[in-house]
């Protein structure tokens, strides 16, 4: 999953970032708040995590405008600031969820889990297609019940489909959403993960739309 | 701080009670005084009249001769007044006592031929005579009067106007309590007004329709509410600014910390770590600070000066210098440029240690808000007239917007009030100091950079205490 992190505090930030990359995240560091706005416009990610006290710019107004764009993606703001008017003028922005510092690591994985599962309308915890099924807490992936050892890139790619189970996603839609900045993607990556995929769980459930994309089916069958 | 407690006075009578007794006690003088006139110039002219009488009479009996009075068949005179027996009369032959009305004495009235009036005492009672001879030359005739008669007539026509003076006077006393109490009425309003605050209330209460003896109280209780509110202000904004600064190094220790626990890789956890011990120095810096000034700040609220002795120095070039040798890095990094202009070493009567927490907080804010490649230069001035020192601290974008200037003072005081900067708690704390050491800062625009000018004067006149 690719997070944004927006944090002008250079000790906390490299922590966030390292912390949530070991959670599975892959993680773009912004440090202000110009900067922030940019890449929520951009929409590359699937959540954000906004501190709001930002040079250049208020994390609040990044968000404002965000939000006044129709960019739905789920922020998580963080900060210091715990003034209850604080806090209802941050989820009144657009917040989606808010958290004081100091926050605790898993915690804030947790949370920025619970958030892109519910911006892809999923309420359960665990995703699951047919007969595939995925616990992004526990990383783990089943396919009709017993547990399928993927690599790190491939679990990546699954989760991607099944947050957008049924929707066909362009290649360059898939890079983004894989890849942090500045990773040299080669032309064919997406594709060997894709063959791999499909060999490890079943042929038939990832499927080639020409000219598009992929789309993982969201009504495949179990195994007879 | 003026004495104000002293000055109150011992008495802890209401106004309403005071005015009351103040006003009751006046009138019943005033009265009293007028009865003591009343009756002295009463009994003047009562005297008077009645001595008139006395006179009449006598001069009927004058023309009277002997032998007409004379007898044991002179009968007594109808009594035509209620005041008519007292007056007595005698009348003597050669000595001897001839007539007298039945209520007169036997002892004589009058010693003496001396015909005029007297007062003379006879069996322990007071007469008034009048003595004055008959129409024979040998005959003397003595009319007198009982004083104590005279006094009663005196007592009656006091006692007429004495019942309406008393009558009076809880009448009085009613329609003064009611007038005093309609008008202290405002001040009660304005006592129940203020117990009925909650103690966040600060508003100002409302000045007009009070009268202008009562609008001095509300003028100064409104300046004080303005100055708790202030107060309460500026120490909620510490407080925040505080929790921001410390919050922000122990959540990076907190996440660092968790890195290194989650960390697989030898390297990753060593660099954790280290991040971890240097989100430890930094907390422990700003924990030396708030305490610094929170004792400053006890210090002062205490009311012992800040500096007796007015020994405490430092060099502002020196502290510059070493400031500057410390941001230098963190400056080349975005490609910005530190400079300082000083005349040679520049003393001011501070610590060296908060001056280098004031010196720290301009420049380090200075060079967070200009953009990449900006230059930040700080200027020092020695003693001039009106000024011990003076500090200018100038950075410099490629110009900022208009809109972005006509906020400058706002932003600035917005941005380092939530406390952004990485090494102390931002405005708070140059306020802080400014308040603490009489110092004068100005925000402004740059003319020479173009960016943001801050200007702190160490004035010659000692810090005001609050």
């Amino acid at each position: 999953m690719r997070i944004l992190l927006a944090e002008d505090d250079e000790l906390l930030g490299s922590g966030i970032k390292a912390g949530l990359t070991q959670q599975g995240f892959h993680v773009d560091w912004v440090r202000d708040g110009v900067a922030a706005e940019r890449e929520l416009l951009a929409g590359d990610h699937q959540a954000v995590v906004l501190d709001l006290g930002l040079p250049r710019q208020d994390g609040m107004d990044s968000l404002r405008s965000a939000r006044a764009r129709r960019i739905a993606t789920p922020v998580l703001v963080l900060t210091a600031r715990d003034a209850v008017t604080a806090r209802i003028e941050g989820l009144d922005a657009g917040a989606d969820d808010y958290l004081i510092k100091p926050v605790d690591l898993h915690e804030l994985a947790a949370r920025l889990r619970a958030l892109v599962r519910r911006a892809h309308g999923q309420t359960q915890t665990r995703l699951e297609a047919g007969p595939v099924t995925l616990d992004p807490a526990a990383h783990q992936v089943w396919l009709d019940g017993a547990t399928v050892e993927l690599s790190g890139r491939e679990y990546d790619l699954l989760q991607v489909f099944m947050l957008n189970a049924g929707r066909v996603l362009s290649r360059e839609q898939i890079e983004q959403h894989l890849y942090k900045w500045g990773t040299e993607v080669a032309s064919n990556t997406v594709e060997v993960h894709i063959y791999n995929l499909r060999r490890k769980l079943r042929g038939e459930l990832i499927e080639t739309v020409r000219g598009v994309g992929y789309v993982l089916r969201r009504d495949a069958a179990p195994a007879a | 701080m003026s004495p104000s407690g002293a000055a109150l006075p011992r008495s802890t009578l209401s106004l309403q009670a005071r005015l009351l007794a103040t006003v009751l006690g006046l009138v019943g003088l005033v009265w009293l005084a007028v009865a003591v006139a009343t009756w002295y110039d009463t009994g003047h002219e009562l005297d008077e009249l009645l001595d008139a009488h006395l006179a009449q009479a006598a001069s009927l009996l004058v023309t009277q001769r002997l032998d007409e009075l004379e007898g044991d068949n002179f009968p007594p005179p109808p009594t035509l007044h209620k005041y008519q027996t007292r007056v007595a009369i005698q009348v003597w032959h050669e000595g001897r006592l001839v007539v007298r009305s039945t209520n007169a004495p036997e002892a004589p009235l009058g010693f003496g031929e001396a015909p005029g009036l007297r007062t003379s005492v006879i069996d322990g009672e007071a007469w008034r005579v009048l003595t004055t001879p008959g129409r024979e030359p040998d005959v003397l005739i003595h009319v007198g009067e009982l004083e104590s008669a005279r006094h009663d007539i005196l007592l009656a026509s006091l006692r007429s106007i004495a019942w309406p003076m008393l009558l009076a006077l809880p009448l009085l006393a009613l329609g003064i309590w009611w007038a005093v109490r309609g008008a202290v009425r405002p001040l009660r309003q304005l006592g129940q007004a203020v117990a009925l605050r909650r103690p966040q209330a600060l508003q100002p209460l409302s000045a007009h329709a009070v009268p202008p003896e009562v609008a001095p109280l509300v003028t100064a209780l409104n300046g004080l509410f303005q100055r708790m509110a202030d107060l309460l202000e500026s120490e909620r904004r510490f407080t925040a600014d505080a929790a921001h600064e410390l919050r922000t190094p122990i959540a990076a220790i907190r996440m660092q910390a968790q890195v290194a626990q989650g960390a697989t890789r030898e390297p990753e956890r060593t660099q954790a770590l280290a991040a971890t011990l240097l989100g430890c120095d930094r907390a422990a810096r700003l924990t030396e600070q708030l305490l610094q000034l929170a004792r400053l700040e006890d210090e002062v609220a205490r009311g012992g000066p800040v500096d007796p002795a007015g020994t405490v120095s430092a060099d502002l070039t020196a502290a510059a210098l070493g400031l500057m040798a410390e941001l230098e890095l963190q400056a080349q990094v975005r490609g910005q440029s530190l400079a300082l202009l000083a005349p040679g070493p520049v003393h001011v009567p501070m610590p060296g240690a908060l001056l280098q927490v004031l010196l720290r907080n301009l420049t380090d804010n200075a060079l967070r808000y200009s953009p990449d490649g900006a230059r930040v230069q700080l200027s020092l001035e020695g003693p001039a007239p009106g000024q011990v020192a003076a500090l200018v601290v100038e950075d410099g974008g490629p110009g900022l917007p208009p809109e972005a200037m006509a906020r400058l003072g706002e932003r600035f005081f917005r941005v380092l009030g939530t406390g952004q900067t990485g090494s102390g708690l931002g405005w708070s704390i140059v306020q802080r100091l400014a308040r603490l050491y009489g110092l004068s800062v100005s925000v402004d625009r740059s003319p020479a950079l173009r960016g943001l000018r801050v200007t702190v004067i160490w004035t010659d006149t000692p810090p005001r205490r609050y």
